[in-house]
């Protein structure tokens, strides 16, 4: 059959229209949709995209949402400089946020309801970010183990967990911004110190937050390191699992936490609309949806999920994301030294 | 165009024949963008100082121990299944034969992620291996593990071409070799493998560099290989000029290896050419030894091959049960289907251009730009990515100053067919070209003589008669550029995943149920061609030559 349609007349015409097919494929990528705001997204693993439906649907407008994680969406901004349809950058770290600010990729913006709904230590002292959630890098114990056997970051590197600690690996970015965290506050002496103190208790290194998670729950580990809001899911589900956080330095610094965020990017065209969404996704309606993911509030109006409600009293730690960001290849390249694999 | 009243001329016309101006176009198109590689060093000498202090040590020692890692295990696992299929029978045999190439369908990063779910995730395997052995699995995420796995994968270029070399070997040498006393193994060790020496080589070379250039793989196992840091300058250091100059020395190493690969191919066909006759008749083996020999091939394909689409069955159908995906799925698989298809077709059309532009009007610049567009096969896809997107967005901003154009080039599909191109262009070349030596020269002849010109050659006469290579180099092409990672990754219009992009994504989370089913269709695709080449070659064609890209 083939043979016969190479046969007939007009193959060229064939071979061409199979250029202009292909063509036309490819266009369809470039000019797909016109929307009034465009959203590159870090979030878009976290199946919120109903708090941006929401906006759409109150305010009858259009958004498109362009996932990637958040080191390609500073990569793909920096490089689109002026010609990039974006509108606004939402990340779930700060570091890339800090990133783009430095590179001058964002656009600083200030109203009365953002000031009203997010306290000053969750955003920029430039306006040039806001923060949308609080996410707390926290040590994990089994319930079998007391509650007053791991009280610091210090305390996973207690010789008595040999084998039993469970960590992510070191190319993750909540590890990267906790390491350059502890640079900023403790010093690059203090950090390695803890860093191998981890690294000599010969830690099980898993793929995810969750990995670690279970694997404390069926006690291949007993103590781990993860985001708050992993536990909060999987509690959600199911409030028997034997897993508890273990708040560290609570008489002293507080955990560790950093935020999730978003800024309008520079050169927007639609800065109102952009604006507007802001507003919504750190509005207590917004709020509500990040919340139901088990993350915290930026928003003071809006407490934590009803089964992990206790946890908005923990003290907080904030990251110093303008020392932090800056040390963020120093902390990499001081994971790789000690080890981490 | 001008009539040619005998044809295909042999003598230079004066200036370049017409259709040398289109291999240049096309050479320029595809090798153009690798020579903005060393032009890096040119215009930003400095990068080069802080990586080369930090990071080139050390992911250069890593891939060389990756390479001689994977180099030594493929000529062992590779080398000694070929030997055994080739000189012992036994139960399966037949079957095995074949079913020891499939592995070739299975990309490392999916292995890798099925192995990671059973560690990670406390799969059956950990389960099994701690219950029976009360050990936990070795931990993956180590040398060994990154060589383990790419050994698995790749051994099949060994055993493909060992496997072809050893039938090429005359009965009559080594029968001679046992009439002089020698046992049957020590046949096998003293004669015939010293003979298919070069060609276990060349496999090794293949496969050695394919190892080089994996991304997916290493990149899950965090092992810090070249190509994983190139992802890691540019994606996490943000320093374009330093990820073109680590790309330039992996891409030294690499073309190093084709020339090393070449001439040991060459040597291979010297060595066939002296061995003629009947094959060695393999002897039968029995008892328990017949087993041995049907069980350890069986489990080395129950670990690559069936144990892991097993288990990406049972983790599609969960995530079938949570119901989510399916949207997300489809949208993937239609983005990766048409992504790939476009780049087929190109390709296609330009190694169709260019191989019948070499046939009928043959030149030196005709040679010279054939051998530029199959370059690109011996580049990582982590390198391709950043060579060619550095001169396209450069090219956008131009446009866009001048025109106001937006991002056509980089915003869009365009920069990621275009790599697909670059990368896999050599594969729709050998497989037209190869289609094509087949053609007599006598039906040119024939056809112009009778008044067509050249352009009517080719659409009435070449191109009917064409289209099984076409068809074959579409189809590698197409399966290529589906199962295609680190490029993808790194060039893809935002928002719009493809099934590798959804695998490697879902992997990096431990989402195992989620990257599932995208993986299996990945591997169903890649399974066609594999088995289409296996068919071909017990129809008499030569698998190597349709396999393994042959040295031109």
């Amino acid at each position: 059959m083939l043979t016969a349609l190479f046969r007939r007349r007009g193959r060229v015409l064939l071979i061409g229209a199979l250029i202009i097919a292909a063509l036309i494929g490819v266009a369809a990528f470039a000019f797909g949709g016109s929307a009034d705001v465009v959203v590159y997204n870090g979030r878009s693993q976290y199946g919120d995209e109903t708090v941006f439906k929401q906006w759409e649907d109150a305010n009858g407008k259009t958004l498109e949402l362009r996932g990637g994680t958040a080191p390609e969406l500073y990569e793909r901004l920096r490089s689109e400089g002026d010609g990039t349809p974006a509108d606004m950058l939402v990340t779930t770290d700060l570091a890339n946020l800090w990133r783009a600010k430095e590179a001058g990729l964002l656009e600083p913006v200030t109203t009365p309801t953002l000031e009203k709904q997010v306290p000053a230590e969750f955003r920029d002292p430039d306006d040039d970010w806001w923060g949308l959630s609080v996410r707390i890098r926290t040590p994990m114990r089994s319930t079998d183990v007391p509650e007053d056997a791991v009280t610091s970051y210090e305390d996973l590197g207690d010789p008595q967990w040999k084998g039993k600690l469970c960590l992510r690996t070191s190319n993750n970015e909540y590890n990267q911004s906790l390491v350059a965290d502890m640079l900023a506050k403790r010093g690059p002496e203090e950090t390695r110190a803890l860093l191998e103190s981890w690294m000599a208790n010969d830690p099980q290194i898993l793929g995810s937050d969750v990995d670690v998670l279970e694997a404390i729950a069926a006690r291949r580990c007993d103590v781990g390191l993860t985001n708050h809001y992993y536990l909060a899911r999987i509690l959600a589900d199911d409030p028997d699992f034997p897993v508890a956080p273990a708040w560290p330095d609570q008489d002293g610094a507080g955990a560790h936490a950093n935020l999730s965020g978003a800024g309008l990017v520079k050169g927007t065209a639609h800065a109102a609309d952009a604006t507007s969404l802001l507003e919504h996704l750190t509005s207590p309606q917004g709020q509500e949806e990040i919340v139901a993911n088990g993350e915290l509030a930026v928003n003071p109006e809006v407490p934590p999920a009803e089964h992990i409600a206790d946890w908005a009293d923990v003290k907080l730690d904030p990251i110093d994301v303008a020392e932090a960001g800056a040390l963020l290849p120093d902390a990499v390249q001081l994971m790789q030294d000690v080890g981490w694999k | 165009m001008e009539v040619a009243a005998t044809a295909p001329p042999r003598t230079a016309r004066r200036g370049l024949p017409g259709w040398a101006y289109l291999g240049i176009a096309v050479a320029i198109l595809v090798a153009g963008p690798l020579l903005v590689l060393p032009a890096s060093f040119v215009t930003d000498p400095g990068a080069f100082g802080d990586i080369a202090d930090s990071l080139l040590p050390e992911a250069l020692r890593a891939s060389a121990v990756l390479g001689a890692g994977v180099g030594l295990g493929t000529l062992l696992l590779g080398g000694s299944l070929a030997a055994l299929v080739s000189f012992y029978d036994f139960p399966g045999r037949r079957w095995l034969d074949w079913a020891l190439v499939l592995p070739l369908a299975m990309p490392a990063y999916v292995l890798v992620f099925v192995l990671l779910g059973q560690y990670d995730a406390d799969g059956w395997l950990q389960g099994a291996v701690r219950d029976v052995l009360g050990m936990q699995l070795p931990e993956i995420r180590s040398t060994g593990g990154a060589i383990a796995v790419l050994t698995l994968v790749l051994y099949p270029y060994v055993y493909v071409l060992g496997r072809s070399a050893f039938l090429d070997q005359s009965r009559d040498t080594f029968e001679a070799a046992r009439s002089l006393g020698l046992s049957h193994l020590q046949a096998i060790g003293r004669l015939a493998l010293p003979l298919a020496r070069p060609a276990l080589a060349a496999g090794c070379a293949l496969a050695v560099m394919e190892a080089l250039a994996d991304f997916g793989a290493v990149n899950l196992l965090n092992y810090r290989a070249m190509t994983d840091a190139i992802y890691r300058v540019w994606y996490g250091a943000f320093d374009r000029a330093a990820a073109l100059q680590l790309a330039t020395v992996l891409v030294s190493v690499t073309v190093a290896l084709v020339l090393l690969e070449r001439m040991l191919r060459g040597r291979a066909r010297y060595h066939g050419a002296l061995a003629r006759g009947e094959a060695v008749v393999p002897r039968r083996l029995r008892g328990p030894r017949a087993w041995l020999a049907t069980a350890v091939p069986m489990v080395l394909l129950a670990l690559v091959l069936v144990g892991p689409l097993v288990q990406l069955a049972i983790w599609s159908v969960r995530s079938l049960g949570e119901g989510a995906t399916a949207p997300a799925l489809f949208r993937a698989a239609a983005t990766s289907l048409m992504l790939a298809a476009v780049a087929a077709v190109v390709a296609v059309i330009a190694a169709t251009v260019v191989v019948y532009g070499r046939r009928t009007q043959p030149s030196r610049v005709g040679d010279v730009t054939a051998r530029l567009q199959t370059l690109g096969y011996a580049v990582p896809g982590t390198v391709v990515a950043v060579a060619v997107y550095i001169p396209l967005a450069w090219i956008d901003r131009q446009l866009d100053g001048a025109f106001g154009t937006g991002l056509l080039l980089t915003g869009t599909a365009i920069g990621l067919v275009l790599a697909y191109v670059v990368r896999f262009q050599a594969l729709a070349y050998f497989a037209v070209e190869a289609r094509m030596a087949r053609l007599d020269p006598a039906l040119d002849d024939a056809a112009q003589s009778l008044g067509a010109d050249r352009s009517r050659v080719l659409s009435d006469v070449h191109l009917p008669l064409l289209w099984p290579g076409i068809v074959t180099a579409g189809l590698l092409v197409f399966v290529e550029a589906m199962k295609e990672l680190p490029a993808t990754a790194l060039l893809r219009p935002l928002g719009n995943d493809t099934l590798s992009i959804a695998v490697w994504e879902a992997t990096k989370d431990s989402r195992f149920d989620t990257a599932a089913l995208p993986a299996l269709l990945i591997v169903a695709v890649g399974l066609v061609p594999v088995i289409l080449m296996i068919r071909l070659s017990r129809r008499g064609a030569a698998l190597e030559g349709e396999l393994v890209p042959p040295a031109n």
